[in-house]
């Protein structure tokens, strides 16, 4: 597919053809999986053919689906800026990959080593839970039936001050 | 005349070729060859639509299809 009619350079330096703009990019700078994701958002919107124009660059060449349907410069921008944004996502990915990877190992190491309820059933009955030195369980009638026959009628016993 | 389109194989997979062949093989006759270390295809008769367009398209399927391989091979790395 040769390029159409006379190329100009345009202001923000892409080469503007009559229905097509065309860039290089150093792959040292913008990685191929960038490319790719800023491409995979554009498919939609116009053709891209993409070529290699010497062993480190990627060149980028995006056809309006209809002549004059699109600001080929604005065009070429956009796919800048997202190339811009794909790369910078990228960059983040790779610097936090170890720490993501060290999370999921904990969560699924914590999910294979949590006991099972027969387990924690087991380990309640194990338990002497019915140890109850502070006599918490025990009823307050109960606990206070001594006090209230040997001190019947006194002050200190709230139901011989109401009777 | 057929529109040729070459496709550098350090940016496009040759089986995503093949399956963009196979996909526009309705609307157009697609040649796929393999020389000289790049995957050329000529499209031709392509009926009532226009080749240029047909080439444009095809193009596009073929990022797309190199796209997918590669997103869905990179996720099978990393299981």
């Amino acid at each position: 597919m040769a390029t159409e009619g006379e190329a100009q350079q345009s202001r923000l330096g892409f080469t503007l053809g009559a229905d097509q703009v065309s860039f290089d990019l150093e792959e040292s700078v913008y990685p191929l999986e960038a490319v790719y994701g800023a491409a995979y958002l554009f498919l939609d919107r116009c053709f891209v053919y993409l070529t290699r124009p010497s062993a480190d660059s990627v060149g980028v060449r995006l056809t309006a689906q209809e002549a004059g349907s699109e600001d080929l410069e604005k065009l070429a921008g956009e796919f800048a800026n997202e190339l811009l944004s794909q790369t910078l996502r990228l960059k983040l990915a790779q610097s936090t990959a170890r720490i993501r990877e060290y999370y999921t190992a904990a969560a699924l190491r914590a999910a294979t080593s949590a006991p099972s309820v027969d387990e924690l059933l087991a380990e309640l009955e194990s338990e002497e839970l019915l140890e109850d030195p502070l006599e918490i369980m025990v009823p307050w009638e109960e606990k206070h039936a001594s006090d209230q026959t040997d001190g019947e009628g006194t002050e200190s016993d709230p139901k011989a001050k109401d009777g | 005349m057929a529109e040729r389109i070459v496709f550098d194989p350090s940016l496009y997979l040759s089986e995503a070729v093949d399956a963009a062949a196979e996909a526009y093989s309705e609307h157009a006759q697609i040649n796929v060859t393999a020389a000289d270390g790049s995957i050329a295809a000529e499209i031709a008769e392509t009926g009532e639509h226009d080749e240029k367009v047909i080439a444009h398209a095809f193009s596009n399927h073929v990022l797309f299809e190199t796209i997918a391989r590669k997103q869905q091979a990179a996720l099978d790395e990393g299981a």
